[in-house]
């Protein structure tokens, strides 16, 4: 959890909402780019989550501290997969800027992940 | 009659979505570690968690009578968070630990006092055509 994956996956989702934003103002639709950069979003977040269940042992974290981490990294989890669902069902420029909102979130959960980590 | 669900309304629905998740998870948590540090708190934050659960389902068009709920949802939504956003600024004590609703939502970006009526203009916005 010390090592730059969690900055990386911070900055990887702001791009990624960034990529969405110039997807919604040009009007298009998310396309296998899209999904891929995304993909390797929530590899990384799957990564994440085995590393912090390897190191919580040895990390000073309080038993409520741990089940907010894992809650976190599990919405990490799920957030960008059901964006796309909902955003796929329909072709039009709110539908694709619901990844945007998914993006951000994704950021939001890292983050605090990082910081109940530090705390 | 347009749909809550479609264009826009999707967006408000995966916003919706997400104080959904966050609001009831953040309760549950709170509840089952530590309901005795500030219960009324906690409390009132799985209501509002499952009052976005509710904004959610009726504003996505899930159930018998979507929006029908989505106005409840929405309405309830924006007493709740003028109501414990007023009493919290006016007595900081009155909740030991902050709740979604707390200084209206200052916790969270404003969103939490935004999205009600967003919610609300979208739901007047695509309301029934009586004739």
């Amino acid at each position: 959890m010390d090592g730059p994956l969690p900055l990386a996956l911070i900055a990887a989702s702001l791009a990624f909402t960034l990529v969405v934003l110039v997807y919604v103002a040009l009007d298009r639709t998310p396309d296998w780019g899209l999904l891929g950069f995304a993909g390797l979003i929530e590899l990384g977040t799957l990564v994440l989550l085995v590393m912090a269940a390897l190191e919580v042992g040895d990390a000073d974290i309080p038993g409520a501290g741990a089940i907010t981490l894992f809650g976190y990294l599990l919405a990490g989890l799920v957030l960008l997969p059901i964006g796309f669902l909902w955003s796929l069902a329909e072709r039009s420029r709110g539908a694709t800027a619901v990844l945007l909102v998914a993006g951000l979130a994704q950021a939001f959960v890292v983050v605090r992940t990082l910081q109940v980590w530090t705390s | 009659m347009s749909s809550t669900r479609t264009g826009a309304g999707r967006v408000l629905v995966a916003v919706y979505g997400v104080f959904a998740l966050a609001a009831t998870a953040r309760s549950v948590v709170q509840l089952v570690t530590k309901a005795d540090e500030a219960p009324l708190a906690y409390a009132l934050s799985a209501v509002a968690g499952l009052v976005y659960i509710a904004a959610t389902l009726g504003l996505a068009e899930v159930g018998p009578a979507p929006r029908r709920l989505a106005w409840a949802a929405v309405g309830f939504e924006l007493v709740g968070v003028l109501t414990v956003g007023t009493l919290t600024v006016l007595d900081p004590e009155l909740f030991p630990d902050q709740t979604v609703w707390s200084s209206y939502g200052a916790g969270y970006g404003w969103l939490p006092l935004v999205l009600p009526f967003a919610g609300l203009w979208w739901l007047w916005h695509t309301r029934p055509v009586t004739r």
